[in-house]
């Protein structure tokens, strides 16, 4: 039956008006109503989830509705939690305060923490939640916390490993054995689904090795006596390791010269079969099609398994993709960084065929620019099944820096500095960067700036300029002062090479000089030299875009042409050819180094301060320690050389220590020389070639600062005049 | 030096293009056949054009492009191919651009806001006197 | 250190605190004190009348102290508690404020112009006579209108480096979706310059007759026909294309 009432009596509410109340019922008085809108609204009162109890009772022509708000609640605490701070804990749940206190939200919160503990190893972690009544129908949430012990993991072993050692193994898992810096980390406390990721861990480590059959049968895990660690057994089915056979390449499209592809593959029979060497070749032969102009073209390899001679043959096959375009490119987000700064990373345009690995490598050039803590780029469809939209979400970081304080390097002892520099300038990409550093006999002002996109080009044009005094009368016996100018261009001019021109102009000024060498006086005399060199850059560099990922080569030849104007005419040229590979699956880095360079000056003599002094460039011997010297004055003054030429290997790995410090080992050598004056003073300085080594071994450490390098050498092959250092801390730089 | 080629857009090939009838083909068999145009209508889409173009850049001067293939097909009221024409670069013309914008009237963040805005990150190079500019 | 505070303010009835709160709010400038004072009646006496005053002028605290993600919080538990409340319109449009006072250059994030659109709209058809309908529609236009000023960014971008598809289809969408707004005369020009370099004079003319149209007063109008003059072409209308397909309907009414 139905009712229609006149008017509505609304008993109980505090905080929660009547008018609120109607408008959930959504009755209107004098509306004729059936029983089932009595129970809807009863319901909609109900969700509100502000009630603790509702009651709707139509009496004649009134209707009553009596209500029970929730509490709201007060404040809330946890009592009892040691390892997980309070704010933590508040982020975890959601009731808040002010807000209306709910029986079941409290109890999935406190569920919710004590998933939270689980997560970090307390599995005997209980949580009790437990509410004060206060004035005013308020209360207080409290959560009382019972942690309990930690369980650590005691000892990990394997069943069924021929190929690869206990040790081997466990060095590849993520869970450590409960090692010597128990305290330190909490890596080792034993969580369920640690153990799944290492299951996945040791299936990459085996595939990766050729093992395509290998299966972890089960891991077993019992708690020792006094519940407080685990004993984990792994248990292995190996399989055997594979190797590549016939590798080749088809395709039946018309437009594909199927032998240009088969010579892009670089893998031949033998090798042992790895995923990643297959995805490598998909990548290469995928990039040639885009050189060759072909649209939609996708890998897919075929793999044939013969298991009498343990090979597998793979045929890439090159079909025809599905032909999808971009619609668009929207980016959000980006509340510093102007749109066309990320945009201008995109080398596909709108409207183009759709990449995915082309989208891939773009969102890798948008992370290095450095301006976001994250930076992901997907793609959604489109309006149209063949169209997609890809979508760039992008959060800012912090780029500017401002410092001022205190600084210590080894060569120029402690020092002040004050560093203003900006990477995202603007939002524009541009970089500036003003600093003033002072040493305790040196100081260096200098002021650089780059706009990556000249001319809205792919041109990046650098403009840096610097001021330097130095007087170290103790050791060189001489003051410097340094002005220079310098613009700068630099562009692509192929896919893995690039070229710099640059224009210097500089001033620099020898003077009181109080040393013997008459050498270095008769250069002090010409007091301040303006140079104006005009000079080129030409690098070839396959490391980080080469088809190799973890092997590449730099080569980098810069020549300067000075006597543009200004009082010295020369020619500098300096040379440095480097190759890095990793062996041992990517654990082990071999560096091997040569860099050289010759100064010649056209007329007059070169000076102290044009000179080389390999500072910097070969480890083991302190700053100027290195090349002839005037033997005839008092404390040996150092006097340079036109010519330098160093060669250094270097092999970096890890010494044992878990992954999350960030120390690794290493060990390196050295062998160089700088040598060749215009003025030998008659023959009295020996400015001859001679060799200089030496070893030694160097601690590299990850900090939140940076990654930073503590050198240990010892000069095996020197002068007798040359001065020595065993200890250097330095950035470790990569070339 | 070597210049560097891309490609952008797409138009279809000699051998696409020929199994579109005019007359008889409509817009949905058009876009079955060689893909959604690069420049589509809206409202009563009467012609569609396909636009792809290859682009050369050498050093440090600015992109150009090579060549340009315009395919426009055009429709009658019924919807069926009315017409295909062929454009190439040389139909193009060069456009000076318009220097004026459109203001938009929303203030942005100051100058001095933006420079201090985002100023945070400590870089080990700072700390040990090593600038960029390394001395 | 609200410890402090506390049994100060526990003794106080919420209308001293409320009073305490306001005077803050007037005569201090830094707003988010007064916000935590609003905050406190709100907390220590959720059932006066002040309670539901407090909560709205938090969130009017916070707005004025430019911390605009407590001010969205508070606004939204207003709204949430008293929807019915004639203040509930307010707080809605300061949400909406809130939002749109965090759009910045058009060259920077759209994601804050898309809630903030969201919120006026709400603005305007939860409360259309509420005396906030009225400025939300202003700044309703003003959103939108950057919005567009946002795709036309794009599409210049596209234009300057030779992408003239891509420019087009930037330029159409402002011309479709955003012909209330002051850029689609712009638009239009920037259609007759992309198709100009593609050689696609009909489609040129075709724009350069609907901007002559509708636009007649605006200098994009004079530099279209110059452009188009200067290339010979008169802005008529004549051969296919979908903007001739909207300048029949739209100017001529023609609707086959």
């Amino acid at each position: 039956q139905n009712y229609s009432f006149t008017n509505v009596q609304i008993e109980g509410n505090q905080r929660v008006d009547a008018s609120t109340i109607l408008s959930y019922a959504g009755i209107a008085r004098g509306e004729t109503v059936s029983a089932a809108q009595v129970n809807q609204a009863y319901q909609n009162i109900v969700e509100s989830g502000l009630f603790e109890e509702v009651e709707i009772e139509p009496r004649g022509g009134t209707l009553f509705i009596r209500v029970v708000e929730y509490p709201t609640i007060n404040v809330i605490n946890f009592e009892g939690n040691r390892m997980i701070k309070d704010e933590d804990l508040e982020q975890i749940i959601q009731s808040q305060s002010r807000r209306v206190y709910n029986p079941s939200l409290a109890e999935a919160d406190a569920a919710a923490i004590v998933t939270a503990y689980e997560q970090s190893g307390r599995l005997a972690a209980t949580v009790e939640p437990r509410i004060i009544r206060r004035s005013d129908n308020r209360v207080d949430l409290a959560f009382e916390i019972v942690e309990g012990r930690g369980v650590e993991v005691e000892r990990i072993s394997f069943v069924g490993n021929r190929f690869y050692s206990d040790g081997r193994l466990r060095r590849v898992l993520g869970t450590k054995q409960a090692g010597l810096l128990r305290r330190l980390i909490r890596s080792d406390t034993f969580v369920a689904d640690r153990i799944e990721f290492d299951k996945q861990v040791l299936q990459d480590f085996y595939v990766s090795r050729g093992f395509i059959d290998f299966q972890v049968l089960s891991v077993t895990s019992e708690l020792t006596r006094n519940r407080d660690a685990f004993l984990i057994t792994f248990n292995l089915r190996e399989g055997q390791s594979f190797t590549f056979g016939e590798v080749t390449a088809s395709s039946d499209l018309a437009e594909v010269d199927v032998d240009l592809f088969q010579e892009a593959i670089r893998v031949h029979p033998g090798v042992t079969y790895s995923p990643a060497l297959v995805d490598n070749t998909i990548a290469r032969l995928e990039r040639l099609a885009l050189q060759q102009g072909l649209n939609f073209i996708r890998v897919d390899p075929r793999v044939t398994r013969n298991d009498r001679d343990l090979t597998l043959d793979v045929d890439f096959r090159i079909v025809k993709g599905p032909r999808v375009f971009v619609e668009r490119i929207d980016i959000e987000g980006n509340a510093t960084t102007l749109d066309r700064v990320i945009r201008r990373q995109f080398r596909t345009v709108e409207g183009d065929p759709f990449n995915p690995r082309e989208i891939r490598e773009t969102a890798e050039r948008i992370r290095a620019l450095g301006f976001f803590s994250t930076a992901d780029v997907n793609a959604r469809e489109g309006t149209s099944p063949d169209q997609v939209i890809v979508d760039v979400n992008v959060e800012e970081a912090p780029t500017g820096s401002l410092s001022f304080g205190l600084n210590y390097s080894v060569t120029n002892g402690a020092g002040a500095a004050v560093s203003f520099s900006e990477s995202n300038f603007l939002g524009r990409g541009q970089y500036l960067s003003f600093s003033l550093t002072s040493g305790v006999d040196n100081s260096v002002t200098s002021f650089t700036f780059a706009e990556p996109a000249f001319l809205s080009r792919d041109v990046t044009f650098r403009f840096s300029a610097s001021y330097g005094e130095s007087s170290n009368q103790d050791s060189t016996k001489y003051d410097t002062r340094r002005v220079s100018i310098s613009p700068s261009l630099e562009f692509p001019t192929g896919e893995f090479t690039r070229l710099a021109l640059r224009y210097t102009i500089a001033e620099t000024d020898l003077y009181n000089y109080t040393g013997a060498s008459p050498i270095i006086q008769a250069e002090a005399d010409e007091e301040a030299l303006l140079t104006s060199s005009v000079g080129y850059t030409y690098s070839y560099d396959t490391r980080r875009t080469g088809l190799n990922p973890n092997a590449g080569v730099l080569l980098r030849f810069n020549q300067n042409f000075g006597g543009l104007g200004g009082d010295t005419k020369f020619v500098e040229t300096t040379a440095l050819v480097a190759s890095e590979t990793t062996v041992m699956n990517e654990d082990v880095t071999l560096r091997a180094e040569f860099e050289g360079g010759l100064l010649n000056f056209l007329d007059g003599n070169s000076r102290v301060t044009e000179r080389y002094f390999l500072n910097g460039k070969m480890r083991g011997f302190d700053n100027n320690g290195i090349g002839p010297r005037d033997l005839n004055t008092p404390s040996n003054e150092a006097l340079g050389g036109n010519m330098f030429a160093v060669v250094r290997l270097e092999a970096d790995f890890p010494i044992g220590v878990p992954e999350e410090y960030g120390i690794r080992g290493g060990l390196f050598a050295d062998v160089g020389s700088v040598w060749d004056l215009d003025n030998d003073n008659g023959g009295s300085v020996d400015d001859g070639m001679n060799l200089r080594a030496a070893v030694g071994f160097s601690i590299f450490w990850t900090t939140p600062i940076g990654p930073l390098r503590f050198n240990f050498s010892d000069a095996v092959q020197k002068e007798s005049y040359d001065e020595v250092r065993n200890f250097d801390l330095t950035i470790s730089t990569r070339f | 030096c070597t210049p560097i080629y891309r490609n952008h857009g797409y138009a279809p090939s000699e051998t696409e293009l020929g199994e579109v009838v005019v007359g008889i083909d409509t817009r949905d068999t058009v876009q079955d056949v060689i893909g959604p145009p690069s420049a589509s209508g809206v409202i009563r889409e009467d012609a569609w054009y396909y636009v792809a173009s290859r682009w050369q850049t050498r050093g440090m001067y600015a992109p150009e492009v090579l060549n340009r293939e315009l395919v426009a097909i055009s429709f009658d009221d019924a919807g069926t191919v009315r017409n295909i024409e062929r454009y190439g670069l040389e139909h193009g013309r060069v456009v000076a651009l318009n220097r004026r914008v459109t203001d938009d009237n929303i203030k942005g963040v100051s100058f001095i806001g933006q420079l201090l805005g985002n100023i945070g990150n400590v870089t080990a190079d700072q700390l040990l006197g090593q600038g960029p500019n390394g001395n | 250190c609200g410890g402090n505070k506390e049994p100060a303010l526990e003794s106080l009835t919420a209308e001293d605190i409320y009073k305490k709160a306001e005077f803050e709010l007037e005569t201090t400038r830094n707003a988010d004190d007064a916000a935590v004072l609003f905050g406190e009646v709100e907390r220590l006496y959720p059932y006066s009348e002040w309670a539901k005053r407090a909560l709205i002028m938090q969130a009017y605290a916070y707005y004025i102290d430019k911390d605009y993600e407590n001010s969205r919080s508070s606004a939204q538990r207003y709204i949430d508690f008293y929807p019915a409340d004639e203040d509930a319109a307010y707080a809605q449009y300061l949400l909406a404020l809130s939002y749109y006072d965090q759009i910045d250059l058009i060259g920077r994030d759209q994601g804050l112009t898309y809630q903030a659109l969201q919120a006026l709209r709400t603005v305007i058809e939860r409360y259309p006579d509420s005396e906030y309908a009225q400025s939300a529609i202003l700044k309703f236009d003003l959103a939108f209108n950057h919005l567009a000023a946002k795709e036309m960014e794009i599409g210049r971008y596209y234009l300057k480096r030779g992408h003239y598809t891509a420019a087009i289809n930037r330029f159409r969408v402002v011309v479709e979706d955003f012909q209330t707004t002051t850029h689609t005369a712009e638009a239009l020009y920037r259609l007759i310059e992309a198709y100009l370099s593609l050689g696609l004079d009909h489609e040129a003319q075709a724009a350069g007759a609907i901007l002559g149209f509708n636009y007649q007063s605006t200098e994009w109008y004079e530099d279209g026909y110059k452009l188009l003059q200067g290339k010979g072409l008169e802005p008529d209308v004549l051969g296919t294309g979908w903007l001739q397909a909207i300048y029949r309907q739209m100017v001529k009414g023609e609707w086959l």
